[in-house]
């Protein structure tokens, strides 16, 4: 696993290597690509799937997501950064599958029956010997649903910006340019998102931490 | 240090409930919070959403994620030039052609049921027309005739 780097520094000798590994994908070393695709499969499944949630989904968008870098490798100019040009992919296919299916299904997904069997086990972080009892699960579970719930009510370009603001801890300037949109816009579109998740998750404060 | 939800400025509350402040700016906030119940509070209910969307992890990957991938590649890599187009096209966004295909459809439709024919003729009498024509005028000289013929004196031969 990649640990997140979090200084100015680390972050910007990230850029660097995903840059020169895209150069090698570029000169035709698909070993640089096998790196690349290690190195950022699961964020970009795991926020496609927080946007569709739907893991069968998830995985085919972000497949075509890494299937159109590969594509573009010959035509790929580092003058982005490559995250911001793969999560623009993603949120692009994201998006398009979202109003696709709110066209098809109006709002009954809502309403629809959820599939917990994606992720709704309690991780056990711990040894196995505290494993998670039946308690501890249905509480885990019944949060776990009003999260899904409260994010899959956001309107999909906030929701997209939470996820990539939160989960893949990105900045304004970057969300902006995945959502090709203004740093103030996307610092408008957060507000507004957090705004209406305060509101309905906010009772879940934890006790003692008043 | 001004109050950040006077000043809309709610992006530095925020980035202190992600942990993504200086130390300077944190610890600014943390002063003006001592004496701002309003920022206090929106303190504590940003924490609570961030340890509720904390609890959200993923299942993980599929294992075959990879192999399906390249599998898709080399799938790619083996259609010709024209099959690459042909998916382009499908991907392209190919729901406005339809109506405008019924469209120009109902144009072209309308435009045939106006113009049948498939040759244009110039306006004019057509053979028949002229033959019924010349007839009648026949019949009305031979009636003059006849009339002349029936008054007293007798009438003019033809």
């Amino acid at each position: 696993m990649v640990q997140r780097v979090n200084t100015v520094t680390g972050l910007a000798r990230e850029a660097d290597l995903d840059a020169q590994l895209m150069l090698r994908v570029r000169d035709g070393d698909e070993q640089s690509f096998r790196i690349l695709l290690e190195k950022h499969r699961n964020p970009v499944i795991h926020f496609v799937y927080r946007m569709v949630q739907d893991r069968a989904v998830a995985e085919e968008l972000s497949q075509e997501v890494f299937l159109r870098v590969y594509r573009s490798r010959g035509t790929c100019e580092t003058t982005a950064k490559f995250t911001t040009w793969l999560f623009r992919i993603a949120a692009h296919l994201a998006l398009n599958w979202l109003r696709d299916e709110r066209k098809e299904r109006g709002h009954q997904r809502l309403d629809a029956p959820r599939n917990m069997a994606d992720d709704g086990e309690l991780p056990v972080r711990d040894a196995p010997d505290r494993a998670p009892s039946v308690e501890q699960r249905m509480v885990y579970q019944t949060r776990l649903q009003e999260v899904r719930d409260a994010i899959a009510l956001l309107p999909e370009k906030q929701r997209a910006a939470i996820l990539m603001h939160k989960y893949e801890e990105m900045e304004y300037s970057q969300i902006a340019k995945v959502l090709e949109c203004s740093e103030a816009a996307v610092k408008s579109l957060l507000f507004r998102a957090y705004e209406t998740l305060r509101a309905r998750l906010a009772y879940m404060v934890t006790g003692g931490r008043q | 240090m001004t109050c950040p939800l006077q000043t809309a400025e709610t992006e530095i509350l925020l980035d202190y409930s992600a942990g993504r402040l200086d130390f300077e700016k944190r610890s600014a906030l943390e002063l003006h919070m001592e004496s701002c119940p309003e920022c206090a509070a929106f303190r504590t209910e940003q924490n609570a959403v961030w340890e509720a969307l904390d609890c959200w992890e993923p299942a993980p990957v599929s294992r075959d994620f990879n192999r399906r991938l390249w599998q898709r590649i080399d799938e790619a890599a083996a259609t010709p030039w024209y099959g690459s187009l042909v998916c382009s096209l499908r991907q392209a966004t190919w729901k406005p052609v339809i109506p405008l295909t019924a469209v120009i459809l109902a144009i072209a439709g309308g435009f045939l049921l106006d113009h049948p024919g498939g040759t244009s003729t110039a306006p004019g009498v057509s053979v028949n027309e002229a033959q019924q024509v010349e007839q009648t005028l026949d019949d009305l000289q031979l009636l003059r005739q006849l009339d002349s013929a029936a008054l007293p004196g007798g009438g003019k031969s033809m």
